[in-house]
């Protein structure tokens, strides 16, 4: 059980800061409050009692979603939902609806934070491969006296390990930004003991553009999480997938290239063989997502592959 | 503690109250507004019993703290039936038989709703995939899909209302017909009001004070702290207990609370009753106990060996029941077999995890009845060790079953309402427990671990001359129900097999592990579990189809079981026959798998789980259009 003396609603960022300097390490931030209720039970924290939860879900610019040219800004109080209502969002960021489908269940997206997942920093965390995958800026502010300053950060730099990141003594993150990539097709493959409400034991996303043809890939994002300390974007498999055809040697090729990664705790052959599946599977789905030649995808080899 | 005032919409009227800051939106429901169709099955967010809409969306009510919601537009299960007319789906649950116990119905009805708000067209796989939030342990979910489909098809007009009409059997002809629960109404609905949803005036809540370790010597207990404290009615120990303190299905070796020493992570060790959950809470914890640990033993082999520690005095061997059969000679049998193969077989502790945790509601009547609401599976058995226990004549004390959201055997125990009355009589006001999920599964029944070597000798025709089956159980800290399951599962353990020569011996034995009690098949499924893996083996290296080894085994109308009783009629044999035919069985020994299946993406794969159906639906809708 949370007990809290006071809850505290902020409306704005000047409210949150000064909220967060009255009660120092007798409050707490919240947003969705998916997970810091469920961590205040037995087994986890037990009872916790505390000063006063500060909620900045309603804060108006946390709540920004903005596509702008090559850029989605996404306020860090948005709803993980929103990755498959907004149809803006659902352009530039092909493989979040695919992610957010996957994400705990219909009702606890409407209410779970993108700024709560990143914070969090699970090894397992969902929405951050797909954000990595976007090349993501984490937007953190603080107060300097009346003043608000903000700094920014890559997400691959932000998210250090389970549970720890580079959020600063009062500082909140305010939002993501993102390459908008429209064009792409967008893949999230994800494997749990179920379908709801699971953690990943494995996840990747996957984005893939191709060229006019539908044959070869112009570019490709991967990122993938449950494996290692910290959710990974796969450089390397990217830079082999550029210009590369659509073709089994190409999946072949790319497909063991993250093995080396799987550093988890436990079942790391499992994920191996988990891992080297989901990349095929989901090279397949982005690019036929992507518009690719039906003639090069053949049923084929999405029966041996996908 | 700052209070502070809270508006909304609840169920299109306006609502304005005092609310506590940390109270969740499910609690505001519940305790402020009496709503109680909302329950609350883990607090955690992973059952979906307390599943609201808020202003519109379906959210989880206990993930929701209540300030979240200020000004809101709440709907609650109750707001569907309004009119006291059930809604299109509503209907279609009672129709489809989707609801058993219940429990999770009110937020599978929410649930439901809302997929069909989404998506009006929604396809079976969709559906299920809107549901994934909620959880069911009766069911299997195939009656709730199938009512979320009808009430569909009846909103979409593709079917007729009519189809949400009760069908009703010929007098006498009610065997494989498609009778209605009366039931139903009240669990669609959420009107039913389960123990914890029961409220009283005056009524004070419980805490129990657990033990945090397996096995301790109680030095001393001082409850002087939480009596003291403002708003605490009342703090009982064992040191309460006024008449023959102990309880059990079998054998009465559980105290109401921890006597002298604690047996289990788990035990309750005392109990709060206060004006609010808070306080009980506070005072539960203020509670001092002093222990001396004692060596523990959580493995019952390790538990059977001499010098290990000793659970309870009456039994210095831990042995809580041996259950031995003999029929034949086994050792002489297995002398003259085609075949002799031994396996050793392990099945782990389970919980229930029906989806109401335990609750309770107590009170002394006007008459000084003692009187116990309770979702138990064994009122009368209760009625009469709680006479005991309290000292008091049978005609004293009172036990009304609350709707049972969901036991499979794990409500069988009394495990709490001892407690309830004793705080009921000491404080002589009302007194309700609710569990929470994680206090549900620290401290009651699980099923039996097992460990069984079982030897098996065959002729090669597939004869089988003779069984050796030995089980050894954990039984856990008490002894619970593990006798008849013992017994169940000896009597049991050779399975439906006419078998000339059988052994069986099966040990229930105490261990410091939380108690294991009664689950669906009591026994049985552990020893055949252990038998009918067995047999596939056998029929492998005999060439044997695993039916055919079955067949061949089968007892008969008129045989005679290994406890000599005389079976009129033996039903196995078409049992057998219409699992052959209904699972589309490939003849032949059980050495190869798969190459002729059609229900594999290839041979020897399924496809691989996927997430989606809604994208899918999306897909052909634009192609439509």
């Amino acid at each position: 059980m949370l007990i809290c003396e006071t809850y505290i609603v902020a409306t704005t960022l000047a409210d949150a800061f000064a909220a967060m300097a009255r009660y120092g390490s007798r409050g707490r931030v919240v947003a969705g409050c998916t997970d810091t209720l469920p961590w205040a039970r037995e087994g986890r924290a037990g009872d916790v009692e505390i000063e006063a939860l500060i909620d900045v879900s309603k804060i108006p610019e946390l709540n920004v979603r903005e596509v702008r040219g090559d850029t989605v800004r996404i306020g860090a109080a948005t709803p993980v939902q929103r990755f498959l209502d907004d149809t803006a969002l659902v352009a530039a960021m092909p493989a979040m609806p695919r992610c957010a489908v996957w994400f705990a269940d219909d009702q606890i997206r409407a209410q779970a934070t993108v700024g709560g997942n990143i914070v969090n920093a699970s090894p397992a965390a969902d929405v951050t491969p797909g954000l990595l995958a976007h090349e993501a800026q984490v937007e953190l502010a603080r107060a300097e006296g009346d003043r608000i300053v903000r700094r920014r950060v890559a997400l691959a730099d932000f998210v250090q390990g389970p549970g720890r990141t580079g959020l600063g003594e009062g500082e909140l993150v305010t939002a993501v930004e993102c390459d908008a990539l429209h064009g792409y097709g967008g893949a999230f493959e994800k494997v749990g003991h179920r379908r709801s409400l699971v953690i990943s034991t494995v996840c990747l996303a996957v984005l893939v553009r191709l060229d006019a043809s539908g044959r070869s890939v112009a570019d490709a994002r991967l990122a993938i999480a449950g494996i290692a300390p910290t959710p990974q974007r796969l450089r390397d498999v990217e830079a082999a997938l550029r210009g590369a055809p659509l073709a089994i040697e190409t999946l072949e090729l790319v497909a063991d290239m993250p093995l080396a990664l799987v550093a988890s705790r436990t079942r790391q052959e499992y994920r191996r063989d988990v891992v080297r599946a989901f990349m095929t599977r989901g090279l397949i789905n982005a690019a036929k997502r992507a518009g690719a030649d039906p003639a090069v995808l053949s049923g084929e080899l999405e029966a041996a592959y996908a | 503690m700052p209070d502070f005032a809270f508006t909304a919409t609840v169920n299109g009227r306006k609502v304005r109250r005092t609310a506590q800051p940390y109270q969740r939106l499910l609690d505001f429901l519940r305790d402020d507004l009496n709503l109680t169709g909302a329950k609350e099955g883990c607090g955690a967010g992973e059952c979906g019993t307390c599943s609201v809409f808020v202003d519109g969306v379906l959210m989880k009510s206990c993930l929701l703290p209540v300030a979240k919601a200020q000004g809101a537009t709440i709907e609650s299960v109750e707001a569907l039936a309004r009119t006291g007319e059930l809604s299109v789906l509503q209907k279609a649950f009672h129709k489809a038989g989707a609801s058993q116990c219940g429990y999770c119905i009110p937020g599978m009805v929410m649930a439901a709703t809302a997929a069909l708000r989404a998506n009006p067209f929604a396809g079976r796989e969709e559906i299920k995939e809107r549901l994934g939030g909620n959880i069911c342990r009766c069911t299997g979910y195939q009656k709730i899909v199938d009512a979320v489909e009808l009430a569909r098809d009846v909103q979409n007009g593709h079917v007729s209302a009519h189809a949400l009409d009760e069908v009703f059997a010929p007098e006498g002809d009610f065997i494989g017909r498609n009778i209605r629960r009366i039931d139903a109404p009240s669990k669609v609905s959420g009107r039913l009001k389960y123990a914890g949803d029961m409220t009283m005036p005056g009524m004070l809540h419980v805490q129990v004070l657990r033990s945090p370790h397996p096995h301790a010597r109680i030095v001393s207990i001082d409850t002087s702290a939480a009596l003291a404290m403002e708003g605490v009615e009342g703090v009982v120990t064992s040191a309460d207990v006024p008449g023959q303190d102990g309880f059990g299905v079998f054998v009465h070796d559980q105290p109401v609370m921890a006597r002298d020493k604690v047996r289990y992570v788990g035990e309750a060790i005392g109990a709060v009753a206060a004006e609010d959950l808070l306080t009980a809470k506070r005072a539960a914890a203020a509670i001092k106990v002093e222990y001396e640990l004692l060596p523990a033993v959580f493995d019952p082999e390790s538990a059977m060996r001499a010098g290990a520690p000793v659970l309870h005095d009456y039994a210095p061997d831990n042995v809580t029941k041996h259950i031995p059969i003999r029929v034949g000679d086994v050792d002489a049998a297995f002398a003259g077999c085609d075949l002799v193969i031994e396996e050793n077989y392990e099945t782990q502790p389970i919980e229930h995890a029906y989806l109401e945790p335990e609750a309770g509601l107590a009170y002394v009547d006007h008459d000084d009845v003692v009187t116990v609401h309770s979702p138990s599976q064994n009122i009368t058995h209760h009625r009469h060790m709680l006479a005991r226990i309290i000292g008091q004549p049978i005609a004293k004390v009172r036990f009304i079953m609350s709707p049972v959201g969901g036991g499979f055997g794990g409500k069988e125990d009394m495990i709490y309402q001892g407690m309830l009355a004793l705080l009921a009589m000491k404080t002589r006001r009302p007194v309700r427990l609710v569990f929470t999920r994680e206090e549900s599964i620290v401290s009651t029944a699980k099923r039996h671990p097992s460990r069984t070597t079982l030897r098996m000798g065959l002729m090669a025709d597939g004869r089988i001359v003779a069984s050796h089956l030995t089980m050894i159980c954990d039984g856990g800290a008490y002894g619970l129900s593990t006798e008849g399951v013992m017994r169940k599962a000896a009597i049991l353990g050779a399975g439906p097999y006419a078998i000339p020569n059988v052994r069986v011996d099966t040990y229930g034995i105490y261990t410091n592990n939380t108690p294991s009690g009664a689950f669906r098949s009591f026994g049985a499924l552990q020893t055949q579990f252990a038998t009918e893996t067995h047999l596939d083996i056998c029929a492998e290296r005999l060439g044997l189809d695993p039916f055919e080894i079955r067949r061949i085994n089968a007892m008969r109308d008129g045989a005679t079981t290994h406890t000599k009783q005389t079976l009129g009629k033996v039903s196995l044999t078409r049992v057998l026959d219409a699992a052959e035919k209904g699972s589309g069985w490939e003849a032949g020994a059980p050495t190869s798998r798969g190459a002729t299946r059609t229900d594999l993406g290839r041979a020897d794969t399924r496809p691989p789980v996927a997430l989606g159906a809604r994208f899918e639906g999306e897909a052909k809708q634009e192609a439509a259009e």
